[in-house]
């Protein structure tokens, strides 16, 4: 890969915190290394705990890496200027209430280096793609967590940025909210942005991203396009209108593996994928009528929880 | 410069949304009130201004002293005004926004405390302006070194911010930022009044220690006998308050850009 299309690159990056007077360690992250390609929608998994956040905040310099190194478009992440293509949208934000949702946007543009000229042509169309055009003048106190989202967003956007760090973005948000969201991350990608997802609605990432790395106590464990880990497995999902006994003994004999689900439904793991016909032809000839033959998808979450436990090789 | 206004916007919203804010404009709307009726206060049936029984450099003294003791009780104010605000600035959810904006942690701290020094030095200068105005119309007195005793005060600000920056950065908690600077203030206004004590210690040693905590600590009373003395017309009284004061200050400011750069947040 080519280094001037990487977006973010991470070498070996370690984060200790220091906790209390006696000198207790909690290790955040260990030596994660990863490397995003500009474009991507790059979605960063892991259960609570994991150092998703941790990793967010020294990419965008609010924490300071123990060792390692960070890049973000090809400028070190302790360079105040990494930060001029970035926009972020952190966690348990806590805006300044005082102001209005245009002021906010007012506050963050400037701090981005924006023009008023600018900043006042970006937040119109801004608060118009998030929905909150209409509340642009209302203190941000009288904000819903919702709305406060849908702004915060807007606020990681308004410096135009290359690329956007969102942190659970879609947190508070109703299913309409969170589908709008998605949308506005897809067209950020349509127009070549490079976006960073933490999140752990796993269907959500599925949805968007291109590619995933997954964190577990600080170890990246996995990482890799969404559909690698989304694969159609070999197992399939065979449904008849009615399966009689002598069937179901048959294909427990040709398949030990099979599992009778119901009395019409089986499911079976191929070792070999031209088994299916072998099947389908033990089937036809005791004439049973087949309504369907599913291949079962591995979602996302099924991979996350596999790669949490250990049952799949990490890499 | 479009991040040091953004900054100084934010600031002054935020300045304007606590109550304190309107604390001053209500003290100094009452100050200007009493005032105001100030002539209608008669002595032996005659007004206390038009007496003609008053020496006018008395008169001056008078309202010198009275602005001495307003600007101490403004400061009072600001300081409870002003302590907060760093803290809330830094608390968790509001600084990583800042932090992720393309600009570098000093520069970020020094606009935050300009943005700070200068909004409440405004909120200072306008207050007592207006009201120096009225008690000078009313005294038929008025000069200008009322408000080159105005600009010394201010100074005394900048030191007690750059204190009040320092907590504010070292402890994140606006409680323990009023505590550290009043500890400081107790122990300096104690300090200043050292020969009362080294009557009773003649350990030479502990003069040492005092003496050098005197030398340290910023000198808030002493700083303020020179603001009485440029108001008064009669220029600093002794400069040593006023340097050594801004030195601690100017101390105290890099030690909390240099907290702020290294740590996490």
């Amino acid at each position: 890969m080519n280094d001037s299309n990487i977006a973010i690159e991470v070498k070996e990056l370690s984060k200790i915190f220091k906790s209390g007077l006696k000198g207790g360690e909690v290790q955040a992250l260990s030596e994660v290394s990863l490397k995003v390609d500009k474009g991507d929608i790059f979605g960063l998994l892991g259960p609570n705990g994991a150092g998703k956040t941790t990793l967010v905040k020294v990419l965008l310099g609010a924490l300071h890496a123990t060792k390692g190194s960070a890049s973000v478009y090809g400028l070190d992440v302790r360079n105040a200027n990494s930060r001029n293509k970035a926009g972020f949208l952190p966690e348990n934000h806590r805006f300044p209430d005082y102001m209005t949702g245009a002021q906010m946007l007012k506050v963050y543009g400037g701090m981005s280096g924006l023009s008023s000229g600018e900043i006042k042509a970006r937040s119109k169309d801004l608060l118009e793609i998030v929905g909150m055009s209409k509340w642009r003048d209302m203190k941000i106190k009288k904000y819903s967590k919702g709305m406060k989202q849908r702004l915060g967003l807007a606020q990681a956007l308004i410096n135009d940025p290359e690329i956007i760090f969102l942190d659970e973005p879609t947190d508070g948000v109703d299913p309409v909210g969170r589908r709008e969201i998605r949308d506005i991350l897809k067209r950020l990608k349509e127009q070549g942005k490079t976006v960073f997802l933490n999140s752990h609605l796993l269907a959500e990432v599925e949805a968007v991203c291109d590619k995933v790395a997954i964190l577990d106590k600080g170890k990246l464990i996995k990482t890799g396009p969404v559909s690698e880990l989304t694969r159609v497995s070999s197992t399939y999902q065979i449904e008849t209108i009615q399966l009689p006994i002598e069937a179901a003994e048959q294909i427990k004999t040709a398949f030990p593996h099979a599992k009778l689900l119901t009395d019409n439904k089986i499911s079976i793991t191929f070792e070999d994928p031209r088994q299916l016909n072998s099947l389908i032809d033990i089937l036809r000839k005791l004439n049973v009528e087949i309504t369907a033959a599913i291949p079962v998808k591995i979602s996302l979450e099924d991979s996350f929880m596999q790669l949490l436990r250990g049952e799949v090789k990490h890499g | 410069m479009a991040k040091f206004t953004s900054i100084l916007y934010d600031t002054f919203f935020e300045i304007k949304d606590r109550k304190i804010f309107w604390l001053y404009w209500i003290v100094t709307f009452v100050m200007i009130l009493v005032f105001a009726f100030l002539p209608d206060v008669k002595i032996n049936g005659q007004n206390i201004l038009e007496s003609g029984n008053i020496p006018e450099e008395f008169v001056a003294e008078g309202i010198a002293m009275f602005f001495n003791g307003f600007f101490g009780f403004m400061m009072f104010l600001m300081v409870f005004g002003s302590a907060g605000l760093l803290p809330s600035y830094l608390s968790k959810g509001r600084v990583e926004l800042a932090l992720a904006k393309p600009i570098s942690r000093t520069q970020l701290l020094l606009i935050k405390f300009l943005s700070v020094f200068l909004i409440m030095s405004s909120i200072f200068i306008v207050s007592c302006s207006v009201l120096y105005l009225l008690i000078s119309y009313q005294a038929g007195i008025f000069t200008g070194y009322f408000f080159l005793g105005l600009l010394v005060a201010i100074g005394k600000f900048l030191f007690i911010y750059a204190i009040l920056f320092f907590f504010g950065i070292a402890f994140n908690s606006t409680a323990a930022t009023i505590m550290g600077y009043f500890i400081i203030w107790f122990v300096s206004n104690l300090l200043e009044a050292r020969e009362i004590a080294y009557q009773l210690l003649t350990n030479k040693v502990w003069q040492g220690i005092l003496d050098t905590a005197y030398h340290i600590l910023p000198k808030f009373d002493e700083y303020s006998a020179n603001t009485m003395s440029v108001m008064k017309g009669n220029g600093f009284s002794d400069f040593y308050p006023v340097w050594s004061s801004g030195l601690f200050g100017v101390i105290a400011l890099l030690l909390a850009i240099l907290i702020f750069k290294r740590r996490d947040y």
